[in-house]
């Protein structure tokens, strides 16, 4: 049973082919994680599928649903099932920690205020930060700390799919530890389905069922967690290496 | 350059231009129509009341109350020439209430509300704000756009008829304590010629203003491009452009209303 799948999806911005045809499944409780060079189209991507960005051409289907046949209506219902991490965190600067997190609850759910505002709680506990920067404003965090409420808040809603790009960029190696465990934990124990972005090999390691290798606009290798180690595929191997010599170029 | 090229740029410009209008057309029609649909976002509107009305006031006042008394002063230079000083007071009422009242407030608050709109939803679009706001199923013409344009467009009269007292203000205090005038005769001589129609079309002037200033504060937000470079450009456009249409409009409507 797959939750996701992306049939030969395109995006091109104007005469830029950024996502040239790509094709994945995502199977139901399990991770994905797409890797590949800065600047090779993984956000993009990402965000196509979610319908955040209209695909060129291809399909995406969600639950079985294909996203572009959905009005708006039944978009938003589908949403409201999609945790989205944002790579640059995209906290709304005009609220606070807890109205942030509670957002999707309070507007999407229409839980009260203080409903949301224990789940916040519990959400931020998840995500090691304490009560005390509940009443902050974004702009009060440190870089680390903003991307942790923005992934408390892409779980607040308790979400059946999770979308993360990169989601321990710029965290410290526990806090970084601590996120893959949790990511572990929603596939693993709770049947959440995730589609991560990473560039951090020890995330990889830890949270990918399947891989990606997203390059040139397409998925040019997939394969199991364990295949990425004993792969011959130089894109993979130079990848997981981080080494100078290979396809790849700087 | 020949005459080919000269109608080569005209055309460009003009289907900038058109395309430019389509696209805004379209911008108003996506906020009207999903602010309209329930639920509403009161929340949302109450905030924009507070900085739209009452953070506006201070500028909106001290300009108004600047130019009734400039305008006192000069009418005053004119009139004593045609021994009409008389007259000084219905016209600085009359200019007030039908021009500079809506014309001024307007300029002021496209400077100060249009630019602070277009640089907050600017930066949330390009910080992806915007996208976070739908990935939460919560639309953003009708979370953002809706209730900065109906507030806008309901505050903005308001902000007018307050610009207009304070400016009449500024002609008594100018013409009584400074030109001499007796205080009862400029009063009354303010108040005779003065119609409803006066003050109501300039705050029909008020409330297209303000449609028009915040409707391109959202529309310029939502255009920004990439990096701090693109929401200064956005900006600057929002300010300029509202700026224009309104001065564009106010004679059109001058043209309509009389
Ligand atoms: N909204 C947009 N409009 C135009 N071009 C875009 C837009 N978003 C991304 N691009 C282009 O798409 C390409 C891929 O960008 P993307 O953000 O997906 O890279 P990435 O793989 O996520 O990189 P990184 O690892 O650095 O985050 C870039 O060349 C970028 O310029
Ligand atoms: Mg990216």
């Amino acid at each position: 049973m797959y939750v996701i799948e992306v049939n030969n999806l395109t995006k091109s911005f104007g005469s830029n082919k950024v996502i040239t045809g790509v094709s994945l499944k995502l199977k139901k409780g399990t991770s994905y994680v797409i890797i590949g060079g800065s600047g090779s189209g993984k956000s993009v991507l990402l965000k196509s599928i979610i319908g955040i960005l209209k695909p060129t051409s291809g399909s995406v289907k969600i639950n079985g649903n294909e996203l572009t046949n959905l009005n708006q209506k039944d978009r938003d219902k589908l949403m409201l099932k999609c945790g989205i991490l944002f790579q640059g965190g995209a906290l709304f600067d005009s609220l606070t920690v807890a109205d942030n997190i509670g957002f999707g609850l309070v507007y999407g759910f229409g839980f009260s205020k203080k409903q949301a505002r224990e789940i916040a709680i519990e959400k931020l506990h998840d995500v090691n930060l304490k009560d005390d920067v509940l009443e902050k404003y974004p702009s009060e965090l440190s870089g680390g700390m903003q991307k942790r409420v923005a992934l408390a808040r892409a779980i607040a809603t308790s979400p059946d799919i999770i979308f993360f790009d990169e989601p321990t960029t710029g965290l410290d190696p526990i806090t970084s530890g601590m996120i893959n465990e949790l990511i572990v934990k929603f596939t693993k124990e709770m049947g959440i389905s995730a589609l991560s972005i990473t560039h951090d090999i020890n995330s990889l390691k830890h949270i990918s069922d399947r891989v990606g290798l997203l390059f040139g606009g397409k998925i040019i290798w997939e394969g199991d967690n364990k295949d990425l180690w004993t792969t011959d595929n130089p894109y993979v191997k130079q990848f997981v290496t981080g080494s100078l010599v290979g396809p790849f170029t700087a | 350059m020949n005459f080919y090229d000269f109608l080569t740029v005209v055309g460009k410009v003009f289907l900038k231009f058109l395309r430019a209008t389509g696209n805004i057309a379209i911008f108003l029609f996506r906020s009207l129509l999903t602010g309209l649909t329930p639920p509403y976002y009161w929340k949302q509107i109450a905030i924009q009341t507070i900085q739209i009305g009452y953070y506006s006031l201070p500028v909106v006042g001290l300009t108004a109350l600047f130019t009734g008394m400039a305008m006192t002063l000069q009418c005053y230079d004119g009139f004593s020439n045609f021994t009409s000083e008389g007259a000084i007071p219905s016209v600085v009422m009359i200019a007030m209430t039908r021009e500079l009242g809506p014309v001024l407030a307007s300029l002021m608050v496209a400077g100060r509300l249009g630019a602070s709109m277009t640089a907050e939803i600017g930066t949330m679009k390009v910080t992806e704000q915007i996208d976070a706001l739908s990935s939460l199923s919560v639309n953003p013409y009708k979370y953002l756009v809706f209730p900065r344009i109906i507030t806008g467009t309901l505050l903005m009269p308001f902000l007018v008829f307050i610009d207009d007292i304070i400016g009449i203000l500024g002609g008594y205090l100018v013409g009584v304590y400074h030109l001499g005038f007796n205080s009862a005769n400029y009063i009354h001589n303010t108040f005779v010629s003065m119609s409803a129609w006066d003050v109501c079309s300039g705050l029909i002037k008020g409330a297209a203003f303000g449609f028009v200033i915040c409707l391109m504060g959202c529309y310029q937000g939502f255009s920004s491009t990439k990096g701090a470079e693109g929401v200064g450009r956005s900006t600057t456009n929002s300010v300029v452009s509202s700026s224009i249409i309104i001065l564009l409009l106010d004679g059109i409507l001058t043209f309509v209303l009389f």
